[in-house]
């Protein structure tokens, strides 16, 4: 799949932008470039329908004169020149940033299961038996059960960090993917559910899942009739479930940027209880086999391990160089050093102040998700929402509606709903009774970063409101 | 490995071609030799641009350069695809994506239909959309400018923390040749303004956003009062301060322009895509000539409506644009096509086929989708006999099941109806429903109909799309 030498190739490309630079006496610059190659299958109507590959890649080239920065992206290293050229006119344009350098060359940790050999040996033929046996064993889970979208992938991506200050990282990474969409149609009652699942090593022919989206499939089918009308109720979601709400919202609210800009609904409350005393958020930057973690950030500051939420106390924030210096140069903070919390989303934008790997676990012991129903009693299980993406990340307000929803009374599920609104505030009801399952499952992010999250049952200030 | 272009300048005139025609028709011979039914090979140039400013200083500035190829191979009734920055490597790629194309096919299982591709007419000619001011010539002096005017619309207040304004513009650049000798290249712009103002007030914080765009240069954005915009958008954030929660529970709903266009968007455009018809995963399968909604109800997508956010010039399988009108008077008329579902479907292509770059291939996509307007006045007119309910407007977006056929979208505000007034402002309401029960619960619309703020929609690929309609009445809808 990676093509002999693409990663020298990749840095030789980089060289011939770095030399543009130094012909060009820029003070500082930091170049990244990347270049992925794949092979993708899509699945449709039950059936695998296209078969792709490729590779795609290019080049950002940042640079800092006197503390104002620019930027520009290309494909093609001939357009060097301009690309340098437009970035640096662009830097004359910005703003000072006083005290805004590039990081200088730290020693970083190696950051081990980012790379699977037997990926690279992955072909086509080997991704459309995967496929096949994908097929099969949703068929063999339930006969009534149809893929009607998804698809199984593998990548390699060559990338190169490369800076003025004497900051050099190359490496590959692997990944493997499968997402797909099972829907099950009984005399016109429609019920569907998608799952993903993601590694950066070789996963089993048929990953877990596959099981998933039958299952979600199977019990979300014959809707009780239910008498619309809102309730406060308490919630058990799956980690699925609670994945898109809690990634919308919480991870932005973590930004040392938007802390001392008001613009966090935590805003103010460094070393005060914001969530429920049993609670911690950790981001593990240097988690190993990690989608989102590595041995150095978007800027080449080494990535670490952070607590950034400790037993319910706000105890840290995430920075940027950049937004690290723009806040103290701005006076909204005394000191603000990089956390090694810069993001990059490609070679088409400048880096960005984000989580890598974010864990959210509890001082209590975890919970089966028996002991979670039993705690539960009355209420709902939600495995699914729909406008996650709509959730207010400056207030923690959200409003979406459910895609899988099941009710549960006495403990018991008794079954599910057609659908139902379901409303609140993600971060008041973070702060009250939390229970946590056992079973920690990554979940990718609307935002930036993984999300390690288990089921989550939360108790107050959720409304429900079943059509 | 990275792109080998045979041009040295990185911005190629929308008159100059990427593709070496000669290599590339060789190319697709060597497919039809290799067992292709069809093949075609498309490019894709990008200019770009993004800028963001924060409380009118410039945080940055972006310009871009980007190309992408894709070759995809019907081969024994399957696709292979290959996608890369490389355009050299072109010739190389024939045999093994013809071969992949095979290898799918071979698992097809009897009774299965092969893929087919309905038949299109066969253009070689160049269609250029030209901006009055191209984006490739607009300074970032002139982009600062009006984010500045947007941002002095919206700051001036105690409460107003923050303003962020972003701009974006492209000049896309297509060129497509096909086994079928199709040899199209076509170009048109997008221009596009943003700002987010961001308002706290003890402890609350609310966000509005705004958005102006469409197709063409310059020329879109001047003709907007971006003053006015921010204005607006300050004084929707001061009013959410002291918006109250939403009622919750089914009611009579109000939408303005821009949440009637996110509405039909999802709820009605995306079921209408022939290849989730086609797959099995939309509730409008087999719908075709009944009737699903009210017969107030009349929608349009239409690609050649210029200056909308969605529109195009030729779609990305080299078909010719033309309005399609999904519903006429509540009865559903077309679904919207590339050329595989036409084939599956047995119908014309309409042009719906759309990529979000050189790297990605076609999918059935909405552009500009509308409903038409009714007979009402005005919005008082749509309120008057509404005891208590709900009048949302603006958008923070919207999803959709389209098998299930239940969607969701949620406004920027809203206000509380009673005995036909608007009384109190709300905030974080969110709409949903299922579209077959829905359409038939639209009662009332006004008649005005326009676009509403340009969008972008995501299908695994995202694409610019305009959205609107007239305000429209609903009347029972699930409100969260």
């Amino acid at each position: 799949m990676l093509p002999d030498g693409a990663e020298d190739r990749l840095l030789s490309n980089a060289d011939q932008l770095a030399n543009v630079c130094r012909e060009n006496n820029v003070q500082q610059w930091d170049i990244i470039g990347f270049q992925a190659y794949g092979h993708q299958l899509d699945i449709e109507a039950g059936k695998i329908t296209m078969a792709g590959g490729g590779g795609e890649g290019g080049f950002g080239i940042r640079v800092v004169e006197d503390g104002r920065f620019g930027f520009a992206h290309l494909v093609d290293v001939s357009g060097a020149e301009r690309a340098v050229q437009q970035a640096l006119s662009i830097a004359r344009k910005s703003p000072k940033i006083a005290g805004f350098l590039l990081p200088s060359e730290q020693e970083a940790q190696d950051v081990p299961g980012r790379f699977d050999a037997e990926i690279l040996n992955v072909h086509p033929e080997d991704l459309l038996e995967q496929a096949d046996g994908v097929l099969s064993a949703v068929k063999g889970l339930d006969e009534r059960a149809i893929v009607t979208g998804g698809g199984v992938g593998v990548s390699a991506t060559a990338a190169c960090f490369m800076t003025s200050e004497g900051i050099l990282s190359t490496g590959i990474t692997t990944s493997h993917g499968i997402g797909l969409q099972v829907t099950i149609d009984v005399d016109g009652e429609l019920t569907s559910s998608y799952q993903g699942q993601s590694s950066r090593t070789k996963m089993e022919d048929v990953p877990s899942c596959v099981e998933r989206a039958v299952h979600w499939a199977q019990v979300t089918q014959n809707p009780l009739r239910v008498e619309s009308g809102a309730e406060e109720a308490p919630v058990l979601f799956t980690s699925e479930g609670f994945s898109p709400l809690f990634s919308m919202v919480v991870p932005p609210a973590l930004t040392g940027e938007k802390m001392v800009r008001n613009e966090s609904f935590w805003s103010e409350k460094m070393e005060q209880q914001v969530l429920h005393e049993s609670l911690s958020i950790t981001d593990n930057g240097l988690l190993a086999g990690g989608m989102a973690s590595g041995s150095r950030d978007g800027e080449g500051v080494p990535r670490r391990t952070q607590q950034l939420i400790e037993n319910g106390r706000l105890v840290k924030t995430l920075w940027s160089t950049r937004d690290a210096a723009q806040q103290v140069a701005e006076g909204r903070i005394d000191a603000a050093s990089s956390t090694g919390s810069a993001v990059s989303g490609g070679h088409q934008s400048p880096p960005s102040t984000g989580c890598t790997e974010l864990f959210l676990t509890s001082s209590k012991k975890g919970k089966s998700w028996d002991e979670l129903l039993q705690q539960m009693g009355d209420g709902y299980v939600v495995n699914g929402v729909m406008g996650a993406h709509t959730a207010n990340p400056s207030s923690g307000d959200f409003s979406v509606t459910t895609s899988s929803i099941l009710k549960v009374e006495g403990g018991e599920i008794i079954g599910p709903l057609k659908q139902a609104g379901l409303s609140g505030n993600l971060a008041r009801s973070l702060c009250e009774s939390v229970e946590l399952g056992v079973d920690v499952r990554r979940q990718g992010s609307y935002s930036s970063g993984s999300m390690h999250l288990p089921d989550v049952l939360l108790s107050y200030g959720l409304r429900i409101n079943p059509a | 490995m990275v792109m080998a272009s045979k041009r040295g300048e990185a911005h190629t005139p929308s008159t100059g071609r990427y593709l070496e025609t000669e290599r590339v028709r060789e190319a697709l011979e060597a497919a039809t030799d290799y067992g292709a039914t069809y093949a075609e090979v498309r490019v894709v140039s990008l200019t770009e641009s993004t800028v963001a400013m924060r409380d009118g200083q410039l945080e940055r500035a972006i310009p871009g350069q980007e190309l992408g190829m894709t070759l995809r191979v019907l081969a024994n009734g399957s696709w292979g695809v290959h996608s890369t920055t490389d355009l050299a490597s072109l010739n190389d790629q024939i045999e093994s994506t013809t071969r992949l194309a095979k290898a799918v096919a071979s698992r097809r299982a009897k009774g299965e239909r092969p893929i087919g591709l309905a038949e299109v007419p066969i253009f070689e000619d160049e269609h250029h959309w030209k901006s009055t001011l191209d984006v490739r010539h607009t300074e970032l002096d002139a982009k600062i400018e009006h984010m500045n005017d947007l941002y002095r619309g919206a700051t001036g207040h105690d409460d107003i923390v923050s303003v962020r304004t972003g701009w974006s513009d492209e000049h896309i650049h297509t060129e497509l040749m096909t086994t079928e000798g199709m040899d199209r290249v076509w170009s048109f712009q997008r221009s596009l303004i943003h700002g987010m103002v961001t308002a706290r007030r003890n402890g609350e914080v609310v966000s509005y956003r705004t958005r102006h765009g469409g197709q063409g240069g310059l020329e879109v954005i001047q003709a907007c009062d971006l003053v006015e915009l921010g204005e607006q958008a300050q004084k929707a954030a001061l009013r959410l301060l002291e918006a109250e929660r939403a009622p919750s529970g089914k009611m009579p709903l109000i939408a303005d322009k821009d949440l009637t266009g996110v509405y039909i968007h999802e709820a009605l455009g995306h079921p209408c895509e022939a290849d989730l018809v086609a797959a099995g995963d939309s509730c409008l399968d087999g719908k075709l000539g009944h009737k699903i909604g009210n017969e107030l109800v009349t929608v349009v997508d239409d690609p050649t409506m210029m200056g909308g956010y969605g529109a195009y010039p030729i779609d990305d399988e080299g078909v010719n644009t033309r309005p399609k009108v999904l519903i006429k008077n509540g009865v559903l008329t077309e679904y919207l096509n590339h050329r595989e579902t036409a084939h599956h479907f047995d119908v014309d292509p309409n042009g719906g086929a759309r990529a979000q770059d050189g790297l990605h291939h076609p999918l059935v996509r909405m552009s500009n989708t509308m409903i038409h307007g009714g007979k009402h006045k005005d919005m008082d007119a749509l309120m008057e006999d509404i005891e208590y309910g709900v009048y949302a407007c603006g958008t923070r977006g919207g999803q959709v099941d389209t098998g299930r056929g239940s969607f969701q979208f949620a406004a920027q505000e809203a206000w509380l109806i009673e005995n036909g007034e608007l009384t109190r402002p709300l905030k974080d309401v969110s709409v949903s429903g299922l579209t077959l029960e829905i359409l038939k619960n639209v009662d009332g619309l006004t008649r005005d109909a326009s676009l509403a703020s340009p969008g972008f929609c995501g299908k695994g690929q995202t694409v610019p799309v305009g959205d609107g309609g007239p305000v429209m009445r609903i009347r029972e809808a699930l409100v969260g």
